[in-house]
């Protein structure tokens, strides 16, 4: 059988010599991937000699590092799981008030910058804290394993959320009504019919929060303290030693577990979904559920939300206040001196803007080979689209460091090598908003193009083209808001010239100079937002929306 | 009645499929199918899913191309010729319209890729929107409409082309069963209009039945059997034609002898006389009887003379239609489908009964074991 199919996809191989337009992107693609994903990998991991990567194991430090990663990855998976389940719950099956808030507080920590949990959390309990020094009284120490668990639970589970959540409205109240009606009980009901459908969604909310918490760079930075995790003790190799040895050892540490999630994610959690994408819609009200549990509910929801709003509330006061900690009144200087900075904010949104162009129109064009032409690699093709996502940030910004600061590809330090870096890193996010798109295409209206007498060119000029408007937007909003919000990528690669938002709020923290750092913050997060909100107001012209 | 066109044989093969083999992966789609459609014939492809019957109709419109064999359009060889070249408008299942284009411009699409003048496709579109009773919504989009109308506009897109050749892969499969009724008819009438040949494909009896001038029953690749729907339902070839096109009897019987033009069958005791019709059995043939349920007959047990082809049996089970009543009559641990078409308004009858079989709608197979 396997044969069969590989004689067919060298037969289809052999058909593609007849569309030379075809052919050439994929080659093109491959090509490209393979040197600008596959390339750097391998450069990084080829670094260290055997010796260096036993250091991982001799060497107290580092193996602490590692041990932290995995635990802190550990409970704050926990935490966000159980956060994550407790919302979609509510959301999809109780009929309590304020629904769509909760939503919103879902929504704002993936629209935000990576470390903005970890810097209003400091500017609330920190040393100065609004609630610890000026309402309590209090002096605390916040850096540390605890305040970085409680910003990591916050910052990622809305991850954790919008694929349970997806996948618990998709779970048809008609089953459990089904259930009931054969005389299963409450818990029977959530036990025997609701838990076991949902299970997937959840293992796989739980693993996508991990591979974010295991490869997040911003928070760990701000708020670990003294905790050695291996993203922020390979950021300090360079930075303190210009130890690339050392650091490509940790980064590549961080690779194997994350490459691990990514895999039992992809080829384990997937194959046990039991939703289809029908988008059926829920046909009957959820069963009312009793009012303690209801309520109870509502008040965990409540509670978060609060802690959510008041962490943006913070950020915003911040922005205003002239010193934090010590003069409370209300200033401009802090949005001021951004304004003064501008060609930091220039530079985020030029490097988003052409990254994120760029990683949406491949994404679209690998999404519509693998989708509708049968050119016998488009397992490969589909693999090549999502092995960036496998790759932590660190790692790769690492790798461009490493593969492109000799011939032939000299970049290190221009703008191009902050956009490709960007580019490469977003692929995965612009392919999955394609695919989207492009499954809503009918497998047959480019037959009917042809039918009618329009030749490739015209059909896909005719056809395709025009329905493909709708993934390429998606595709690019989503890129521009992760790479306006990205740290982790572009430390390694920035140069003075090449300065974005990010790097710059990031040493305004370290020098605790909270009200600009928040300032900044607020001011990348507008920038977000004002495109995420024109990209909504252009994709409900063509009828849908954008789902984050 | 000579025809215009200079020869017969060119007329009864407008489209011809001469030898056709499909290979898919690892299944034969299309195992050496030969197939000639006379120009103006209403053909459809009838089979089970999977039968290769909307294979054969893609291979004319030219979306794949066959492993082996010639196909002739209009008596040119289109092998090979791209499916845009091809002009055999088809109306696919799902639709297919454009979503981003609006009705208008959907249908006028084709018109627009041969770079027809506008006032001219506006005329061809006007005429469109009253055959299809699709005015007013010219401008609308298709998620707009209703799965009819979107329906329409398919068959309009396909007819604005003015083509002699229509394909339709089975359209009325996506609209609900009243509906389906009604535009069968109207499909049938607009067609015999404008003479187009077409090709349907579809997996329902009564479409193939009611809509054809001629009728191809598929299987694993292969035609069993071309004839008109007469043929087809009456004298089948085979016990799966039989069964495919409708509920029937089968019942194993022996040739007990042949003579006077009148065949005698021989079953458990009991003898059938049925006409000879050009039958090749001969004396001691093992055969098959085919028997509608609508060519057997039912009246309440008289106890009367048990003449040939009148059976004594008990009626197991009975489903009231409304225009007919279907019974299920045990006759010697055998049960026999039949269908009353003339219901009694008192109610179904009920324990023994009588039933016969019409000589002249019987049909015989020869033994397939």
């Amino acid at each position: 059988m396997s044969k069969l199919f590989a004689r067919e996809s060298i037969k289809e191989m052999k058909l593609l010599k007849n569309e030379p337009p075809l052919l050439a992107a994929i080659i093109f693609i491959i090509a490209f991937t393979a040197f600008f994903v596959i390339w750097p990998v391998i450069k990084v991991i080829t670094v260290p000699t055997l010796s260096d990567y036993s250091g991982l194991i001799t060497t107290t430090r580092w193996a602490r590092a590692l041990y932290n990663s995995v635990l802190m990855t550990v409970i704050s998976t926990v935490s966000c799981t159980a956060i994550a389940f407790v919302f979609s719950y509510t959301l999809s099956r109780a009929d309590v008030p304020f629904k769509k808030l909760f939503r919103f507080v879902t929504l704002l920590p993936i629209v935000s910058l990576p470390f903005i949990v970890a810097l209003s959390y400091i500017l609330l309990f920190g040393m100065q804290g609004i609630i610890t020094k000026k309402l309590l009284g209090l002096s605390v120490d916040v850096y540390g394993w605890f305040g970085l668990w409680m910003v990591q639970t916050v910052t990622f589970f809305p991850y954790a959320f919008s694929i349970i959540y997806g996948v618990m409205k998709s779970v048809s109240t008609n089953l459990e009504y089904a259930a009931y009606n054969m005389g299963a009980t409450r818990w029977q009901v959530f036990r025997n019919v609701f838990w076991p459908l949902c299970r997937p969604g959840v293992a796989g909310g739980a693993l996508i929060a991990a591979i974010n918490v295991l490869t997040d760079f911003g928070n760990p930075i701000m708020i670990g303290g003294d905790m050695a995790l291996l993203p922020t003790e390979a950021y300090m190799q360079i930075v303190g030693w210009y130890d690339m040895k050392t650091a490509a050892v940790l980064a590549t540490a961080l690779l194997v577990p994350a490459l691990m999630i990514f895999a039992v994610n992809r080829y384990w959690v997937g194959q046990r979904s039991y939703v289809t994408i029908t988008g059926k819609e829920i046909s009957l009200k959820p069963f009312e559920l009793p009012k303690p549990v209801k309520w109870g509910l509502f008040s965990f929801c409540c509670f978060v939300s609060i802690f959510v709003l008041t962490v943006y509330g913070t950020l915003v006061y911040g922005a205003f206040t002239k010193a934090w900690g010590h003069d409370w009144s209300i200033t401009f200087s802090n949005m001021r001196y951004v304004f003064d900075k501008n060609i930091e904010v220039i530079n985020s949104i030029k490097f988003a803007a052409v990254s994120s162009a760029g990683a949406a129109l491949l994404a679209m064009i690998l999404a519509y080979i693998v989708q509708k032409k049968q050119v016998g690699i488009n397992k490969l093709l589909d693999f090549i689209a999502i092995l960036p996502g496998a790759i932590p940030g660190i790692f790769l910004g690492l790798g461009f460091v490493i593969a492109f600061n000799s011939p032939p590809v000299e970049i290190t330090g221009t703008s191009a090598i902050m956009v490709l870096a960007l580019l490469f890193w977003n692929i995965p996010t612009c392919y999955s908003a394609s695919v989207a798109g492009i499954q809503q295409i009918g497998s047959s209206v480019e037959d009917a193009a042809l039918n009618l007498g329009a030749n490739s060119f015209r059909s896909f000029k005719d056809v395709i083209l025009p329905l493909l408007r709708v993934p390429f937007i998606s595709g690019f909003v989503l890129s521009f808001l992760r790479s306006v919000t990205c740290l982790s990528v572009v430390i390694f690669i920035y140069s003075p010239g090449t300065i974005v938002g990010t790097i710059s709020i990031l040493g305004l923290v370290s020098n605790g100079e909270w009200g600009s750092a928040a300032a900044f913050t607020v001011i990348l997060i507008s920038i977000a937002f004002g495109v995420l909100e024109l990209a909504q107001f252009f994709l409900k012209k063509h009828g849908t929306s954008l789902e984050l | 009645m000579n025809s215009q066109r200079s020869s017969n044989d060119y007329k009864d093969k407008f489209i011809e499929f001469r030898n056709v083999t499909k290979m898919f992966v690892d299944f034969c789609a299309l195992d050496d199918v030969s197939l000639s459609i006379p120009k103006g014939c209403f053909m459809t492809l009838l089979g089970p899913s999977g039968c290769g019957k909307t294979t054969l109709m893609r291979q004319l419109a030219g979306f794949s191309e066959p492993e082996f064999g010639e196909i002739f359009l209009d008596g040119k060889k289109v092998n090979g010729l791209p499916t845009y070249k091809r002009n055999t408008p088809l109306v696919f299942q799902e639709y297919a319209l454009f979503p981003h284009m609006t009705v208008a411009e959907n249908i006028c699409y084709g018109l627009k890729l041969r770079n027809m003048q506008k006032d001219d496709q506006r005329d061809k579109l006007k005429e469109m929107l009253k055959m299809f009773n699709l005015e007013g919504l010219e401008d609308r989009f298709p998620k707009q409409l209703s799965g009819g109308q979107q329906q329409r506009v398919a068959f309009a897109r396909a007819l604005i082309m003015g083509q002699e050749v229509l394909l339709l892969d089975e359209p009325l499969s996506n609209l609900d069963a009243k509906l389906r009724v009604d535009v069968r008819t109207e499909l049938r009438q607009i067609q015999q209009r404008l003479g187009i040949t077409s090709i349907y494909v579809t997996h329902d009896q009564d479409e193939a039945l009611s809509m054809s001038d001629r009728i191809a029953v598929m299987r694993r690749g292969r035609i069993e059997q071309v004839g008109t729907p007469w043929e087809i339902y009456f004298k089948p070839v085979n016990k799966f034609v039989a069964d495919f096109v409708g509920t029937v009897n089968f019942i194993n019987v022996e040739v007990k002898a042949v003579e006077q033009k009148k065949i005698y069958l021989q079953w458990k005791g009991i003898t059938f006389e049925i006409d000879e019709g050009g039958y090749q059995v001969k004396k001691g043939d093992s055969a098959i009887l085919v028997l509608r349920p609508e060519c057997i007959s039912i009246t309440p047990d008289d106890n009367g003379a048990h003449a040939a082809n009148i059976l004594r049996g008990k009626v197991s089970f009975y489903s009231f239609l409304g225009r007919v009543i279907r019974y299920w009559v045990e006759v010697d641990g055998n049960t026999f489908i039949i269908d009353d078409s003339n219901p009694s308004t008192a109610g179904a009858l009920e324990g023994e009964v009588n039933i016969m079989i019409d000589s002249k709608k019987v049909h015989i197979l020869p033994d397939e074991e």
